[in-house]
């Protein structure tokens, strides 16, 4: 048989298994008495081998069954956990990682026999205790009914095996509601049934005492658990399959295409006067808009996908900086377009690097200011309108603006004797390529390189970042990205005759500009709207339009970003539109205001603005 | 104290092969029917602790029978016996409340090993 | 070819300047456009054009080449491919496809009203001379990193 189709399958469900593990361990080396995280763990090393086994990669196989088997003896009590024991089960987890990395990309090879002995030994420890009662096993909290598959084999010579597999499944039930069995009733009252039957089961039994039950239908060969499929477990059990990312990319393409082409069509059927051309036009607006709405939601994911890759990380720079760091994460099911979040991950990565080494002090020096011993970094997300915003906060010694400051005047002369840095200012300082105020420069974020690149990255996406530092108590950066890139519901405005589109997401209002309301603002023009003085800044001049002189009227559209907000003063507002962001080359010395291009409804191209960079 | 047994069979044949296998293991029987009617009647009268019931019956089918015992007591025993072939209707018989079954041609040590599951 | 070498190529004007691109670097040429003007990246650049959904930045060639505008010109793009991208250069005429002997294209030379580095070989055709630009060295300014 041709395995090799099957290699995509099991490298994806193989990394979903690994990513699981590793969030078991840091679950259970932070509480080891609590062993609840033996039997996921066990499991998922358990599915591994076997997926292994049957492609045919006996090295995948063999490091899976010895961490098996190690971890059978913990879960068994024959095996006392001790401190080295976490080490070792890290280790191991991520050696198989490589290994099924390695076996998928056609390069087997034999585990290592160094890390293969340690395990051996570890698990060894069984034979040298000696065999006193055997301790009751450990049965976990029973009261919550939990969902997990269920493989129930019937002896090769029962007679009727398929009914053998219906009493089977009515026994279970008398535990649980199942569901989902296959093959399905309909198979099994015919003969053709070949012994193997699943369903998922619902219950708060253990599987102990599941699998004793589903014994009792009798002539069963063998009962196996397993950690449910990924199936969405919220109520209803919505069916679920997977799809190739880059199908979803190909449709949410066509579908901004299909967006552009309904818009040119409402303008032709605008200046039509045929009413059926209307109709028709109208029928397809709100068909592509249900479309759209539909592949977007297809694309949403939730950013815990990404964040779950951070514990570990935490906690081998703690390891490794000497330092106590507790890492919490809130917001991980807030869902962000999956092309968004692939690209996330990356800034993320280097802003957490940089709380870890930056950010948090060591130990003796916490104590020293006053504060407990373990540092605290959070990974949150959160939903703020159009956008999510993800903060990456730590409660270490914060930046020193005035090192900053001295720095960043060593490096540029010219600079002048600038007052204290405003948080803004602070971050167009760090995100210089190569700026550190690193005392030592660690090998873990470098010489700041992490400020920068995620600045880059976050840009690129459309989205914003931003900084907040208190000295001593800590430093908070917020990326701030819009929901989705595909599509950005944007308000048109003209510019001496120039059409600019704004992403909404952005907008928070739009007004009258008003010249009596007109005030100053450190030096700057400003508006006053509802009591508060507002930063403004002239599209015209902005743009340096050359065309016509500037009409008496002009609306202001109220921008904001965070808690930052411009007047953006425009000539006029020409309406809203669903704008595909359009990749193009941009020229050498384009303004940073310019956040992208779109084509609009009659076929023109526009630029999009970046409000964050309105400023 | 042995557990009682009611035997539903319509072929006399049969009714003494189990009869006897259940009764050489220390098994009661204390009735026999040969259809389902008369197996309900009786299951309520004898209230035994395990029915053996054969599928195709007169006069009110095994599978009928199941349906009628177990609406008056659901935890009731049944081993249903069934010959080659009656997959879909043991299915059935065990949506109705069968708790297990058996096949013909009967081995003896199956059908007490059934007979054990069913008792528990 | 080895033995007799031709050069295909586009042949256009700007201005007064007889030009041509290597055809291989051509990829489509499209009638003269309304561009979305791209504020702050000065004259060279054209602006945006759309081509067929795809948004393509326009090279104003009369500017580049320091070439008045004609009025009788009817304006054109060519659509060239460097280094992977696209840029479409704003010229006034495209006249010809030729396809030329190699031995009538004679390196660099120099040309009046035309910085050297910009020529990559001069041809004569019909008695005239026609400059092979080096489209590479006219982009490479003007083109983001």
């Amino acid at each position: 048989m041709d395995l090799s189709k099957y290699a995509g399958l099991f490298l994806a469900e193989s990394r979903e298994h690994l990513s699981g593990c590793n969030q078991l361990l840091l679950m259970w080396e932070r509480e080891p008495a609590n062993r609840d995280a033996v039997g996921g763990l066990f499991r998922s090393i358990h599915t591994i081998k076997g997926m292994g086994a049957t492609m045919g990669f006996t090295g995948v196989a063999e490091l899976a069954h010895r961490l098996e088997s190690l971890l059978d003896a913990i879960r068994q009590e024959r095996v006392t956990v001790e401190s080295g024991t976490f080490q070792l089960l890290f280790r191991a987890v991520d050696a198989l990682g490589e290994a099924v990395e390695e076996a998928a990309a056609g390069r087997e090879r034999a585990p290592d026999p160094a890390l293969v002995a340690a395990l051996d030994r570890a698990t060894g420890q069984a034979g040298a205790t000696p065999a006193g009662p055997a301790p009751p096993p450990r049965r976990r909290a029973t009261d919550t009914p939990r969902a997990r598959s269920v493989q129930v084999i019937i002896r090769a010579d029962a007679v009727m095996r398929g009914a053998r597999a219906v009493l089977a499944v009515r026994r279970a039930e008398s535990l649980g509601r199942v569901g989902a069995v296959r093959p399905p009733l309909v198979q099994l009252e015919r003969e053709e049934f070949d012994g193997r039957l699943a369903f998922r089961i619902e219950s708060a039994a253990t599987e102990d005492e599941l699998a004793a039950a589903i014994r009792t239908a009798g002539e069963i060969e063998a009962v196996r658990f397993e950690e449910p499929a990924p199936v969405d477990g919220t109520a209803g059990g919505r069916r679920q399959i997977r799809v190739d990312l880059n199908r979803l990319d190909r449709l949410m393409k066509q579908v901004g295409e299909l967006v552009v082409a309904r818009s040119r069509l409402g303008v032709l059927a605008g200046q039509s006067d045929d009413p059926a051309l209307a109709e028709l036009s109208d029928r397809m607006s709100r068909l592509v808009s249900g479309i759209q709405t539909e592949v977007i939601a297809a694309r949403m994911t939730p950013v815990g996908d990404v964040f779950e890759r951070f514990p570990r990380l935490v906690r081998d720079l703690s390891r490794d900086l000497g330092k106590r760091i507790r890492f919490d994460v809130e917001g991980e099911e807030i869902e962000l377009d999956r092309s968004i979040l692939d690209e996330i991950g990356d800034p993320l990565l280097h802003l957490i690097r940089n709380a870890a080494d930056h950010g948090i002090e060591s130990p003796e020096v916490r104590e020293r200011a006053g504060k407990p011993p373990e540092g605290r970094i959070l990974l949150a997300a959160a939903r703020e309108r159009n956008s999510v915003v993800l903060r990456v906060s730590d409660d270490g010694r914060g930046i020193d603006r005035a090192a900053v400051l001295a720095r960043a005047r060593r490096d540029d002369p010219a600079r002048g004797e600038a007052e204290a840095l405003s948080d803004d200012a602070l971050l167009r300082v760090i995100a210089r390529p190569g700026f550190s105020t690193a005392q030592a420069v660690s090998g873990v974020s470098g010489r700041g390189v992490g400020v920068d690149v995620a600045m880059t990255r976050v840009r690129q996406l459309g989205g914003t970042l931003e900084i907040r530092s208190d000295l001593g108590k800590g430093t908070t950066f917020l990326i701030r990205v819009p929901l989705t890139l595909a599509i950005v519901r944007a308000l048109l405005a003209d510019a001496g005759g120039e059409r600019y589109a704004l992403p909404l997401a952005y907008v928070a209002e739009t007004v009258e500009f008003d010249p009596r309301a007109v005030t100053a603002l450190r030096s700057r023009e400003a508006l006053v709207v509802r009591e508060q003085v507002i930063p403004t800044v002239h599209l015209r001049d902005l743009v340096a339009s050359r065309e016509r002189p500037a009409p008496s009227r002009r609306p202001t559209v109220i921008l904001e970003v965070g808690e930052r907000r411009t007047a953006l003063v425009v000539d006029a507002l020409v309406g809203q539109q669903d704008i595909v962001v359009a990749p193009f080359d941009a020229p050498r010395g384009m303004p940073p205001y310019v956040g992208g291009a779109t084509i609009l409804a009659d076929g023109a191209p526009a630029l999009v603005l970046d409000a964050a960079a309105l400023r | 104290m042995s557990h009682t047994v009611l035997v539903c069979d319509d072929a006399i044949f049969m009714r003494t092969m189990i009869s006897d296998i259940l009764a050489q293991a220390g098994f009661e029987v204390v009735g026999e029917a040969e259809s389902g009617a008369q197996a309900v009647e009786k299951y309520r009268s004898l209230k035994p602790d395990l029915v053996t019931m054969d599928i195709v019956m007169p006069d009110m089918g095994g599978i009928e029978a199941v349906r009628e015992i177990c609406k008056d007591d659901p935890e009731a025993k049944i081993l249903m016996c069934s010959a080659m072939g009656q997959q879909a209707l043991v299915v059935e018989a065990i949506q109705a409340g069968a708790k297990d079954f058996v096949v013909k041609p009967f081995q003896p040590s199956r059908v007490l090993e059934a007979v054990q599951r069913v008792l528990g | 070819m080895a033995d007799s070498p031709t050069l295909h190529a586009v042949i256009f004007r700007i201005g007064a300047l007889n030009c041509a691109a290597p055809a291989g670097i051509v990829r489509e040429i499209l009638p003269r456009l309304d561009a979305t003007r791209i504020p702050g990246v000065g004259q060279a650049v054209e602006g945006l054009v759309n081509v067929r959904g795809t948004l393509l930045t326009v090279l104003d060639g009369h500017v580049l080449l320091q070439q008045p505008r004609r009025e009788e010109d009817e304006g054109a793009i060519i659509v060239v491919e460097v280094g992977g991208r696209r840029y479409g250069l704003g010229v006034g005429q495209v006249v010809d496809f030729l396809e030329v002997p190699a031995h009538a294209v004679a390196e660099r030379a120099e040309l009046p009203g035309i910085d050297p580095r910009l020529v990559k070989a001069v041809g004569i055709r019909d008695g005239a001379h026609f400059i092979v630009l080096d489209i590479d060295a006219l982009v490479a300014p003007i083109i983001g990193s």
